[in-house]
């Protein structure tokens, strides 16, 4: 079966999109998709000065967010708890500090700050979101897979059965089983060279590395959230779950985690490429390292 | 955390004691020394820091004696098994060894019951070897995964700020 016929891409979110389907991609299907992330950026972005949640943090409040809210406190309330504090959606602040705020000064403003405690800072259950007054919400470790399986709900409702939504690395496949899509693992550093391929028949893959939002020696956007340093042992991950947001949020969590824990909290399976080079990978990994 | 990967392969390792059968298959056997440096060289250099590892290293010593202090390169494979609540479970671990370095750890579990496919992933999870990399237009892929591609206010920040700092 050859490689799906119709193809578009477009711009969302302040990163490149790229969809492949079978099904041709109507007018209402790409207004509906647009859509999607524009109601999604709106709502969640810390880059724009419009969005709700800069708002609450800019005065402080409470706010009614979209339907995904309760997906994603929960799924954060989780990873926080587990990695104890190490991984927390107050980390806005933290990375504003070292340069990577809404106005990419790409200068640390002082010494590394830690994250604020939930509990002090922040009540998100359900879709109702409080924000402590001077806080940044940063939901960037999932936002982006919750996105990419908004848009492949709107492509399943629109009757799209063999597609490909992918993100910019943070990718969905859906109806694949005959012939699995390879996907390379690209060389953090290197995007000409492969540290392994997976294939994937239906499912997320997503991928998170320190290359590349990286603006200073040692400065770029994982931080411990309780330290609110970057950090340093791990440089790359890929993860493969049924949902793209599970999958790019614990693309992230195996920075600041052991993986034993994190698989306690939802099933996926991963690489992770260590500094020192060596590579992690689960038994259940589908596809390989090619140390 | 430098040495986790180190702590996990070894304990695994270790926990099914399988470094013994390894050392029984190899036709050139080890002396302890050369044996933890090849241990320690393919999990990482952290062996001697762990627990694990060393308890893992004593097991070895006792089942190898030869001293002509190298391994054959070449793969070796063995079945450990052990006791799991759903019944005897096993598992095949084949180690690449060149140099007298693990150069690859490759497991297999071979179980039908779902819990222990789960603690099996769990920590047979293998560390490979430094990775190098290889040319990805000589792999036949549908598509790259590598870190998001930023975000144009990023990438221009960015730009400018190296053009600063080189004017």
């Amino acid at each position: 079966m050859p490689r799906p016929e119709h193809r578009w891409t477009f711009e969302a979110i302040g990163t490149h999109w790229t969809l492949e389907s079978d099904t041709a991609f109507s007018d209402d299907v790409r207004t509906d998709v647009l859509d999607v992330c524009e109601r999604f950026d709106a709502a969640w972005s810390r880059f724009r000065a419009d969005s709700v949640v800069s708002g609450l943090g800019r005065d402080g409040g409470e706010a009614t967010m979209p339907a995904e809210s309760s997906r994603l406190a929960a799924l954060y309330r989780d990873l926080e708890r587990v990695t104890q504090g190490a991984m927390t959606p107050l980390v806005g602040v933290p990375l504003s500090r070292l340069g990577y705020d809404a106005g990419y000064r790409l200068h640390p403003d002082g010494p590394p700050v830690a994250a604020a405690r939930w509990d002090d800072a922040l009540h998100w259950q359900g879709r109702a979101l409080r924000l402590a007054r001077g806080e940044i919400l940063d939901i960037g470790a999932a936002g982006k897979g919750e996105l990419v399986d908004q848009v492949t709900d709107v492509l399943l409702s629109a009757g799209h059965r063999r597609f490909c939504v992918d993100g910019s690395g943070d990718l969905r496949v859906v109806g694949h089983r005959e012939q699995p899509l390879r996907i390379a693992l690209a060389k953090p550093g290197d995007a000409g060279l492969a540290v392994g391929v997976a294939e994937l028949a239906y499912g997320a893959l997503c991928a998170s590395a320190t290359d590349r939002r990286r603006w200073s020696e040692g400065l770029h956007h994982v931080l411990d959230g309780r330290t609110g340093t970057p950090v340093t042992e791990v440089q790359a991950s890929w993860v493969v779950a049924e949902s793209a947001m599970i999958a790019d949020a614990m693309a992230t969590a195996l920075f600041l985690s052991p993986a034993a824990p994190l698989r306690e909290l939802a099933e996926f399976e991963y690489v992770r490429l260590f500094v020192n080079g060596q590579a992690e990978t689960s038994a259940g990994f589908p596809g390989k390292v090619l140390a | 955390m430098q040495n986790r990967p180190a702590i996990r392969t070894a304990g695994a390792l270790a926990g099914l004691a399988l470094m013994g059968a390894l050392a029984g298959c190899s036709t050139t056997a080890a002396d302890t020394d050369s044996q933890s440096s090849g241990a320690a060289a393919g999990g990482s250099a952290a062996a001697t820091t762990s627990p694990s590892s060393e308890s893992s290293a004593s097991t070895e010593s006792t089942d190898t004696g030869s001293a002509d202090g190298a391994y054959t390169d070449g793969s070796y494979t063995a079945t450990g098994s052990y006791q799991s609540p759903g019944g005897q479970e096993s598992v095949e671990v084949t180690l690449t060894i060149a140099d007298d370095t693990v150069t690859a750890v490759e497991v297999v579990g071979d179980t039908d019951n779902a819990n222990s496919t789960r603690y099996q992933s769990e920590f047979i999870g293998g560390i490979s070897d430094v990775v190098v990399g290889v040319p990805v237009d000589e792999l036949q892929v549908d598509k790259v995964a590598g870190s998001s591609l930023t975000s144009g206010g990023f990438n221009e920040a960015l730009e400018t700020i190296k053009a600063d700092a080189a004017a």
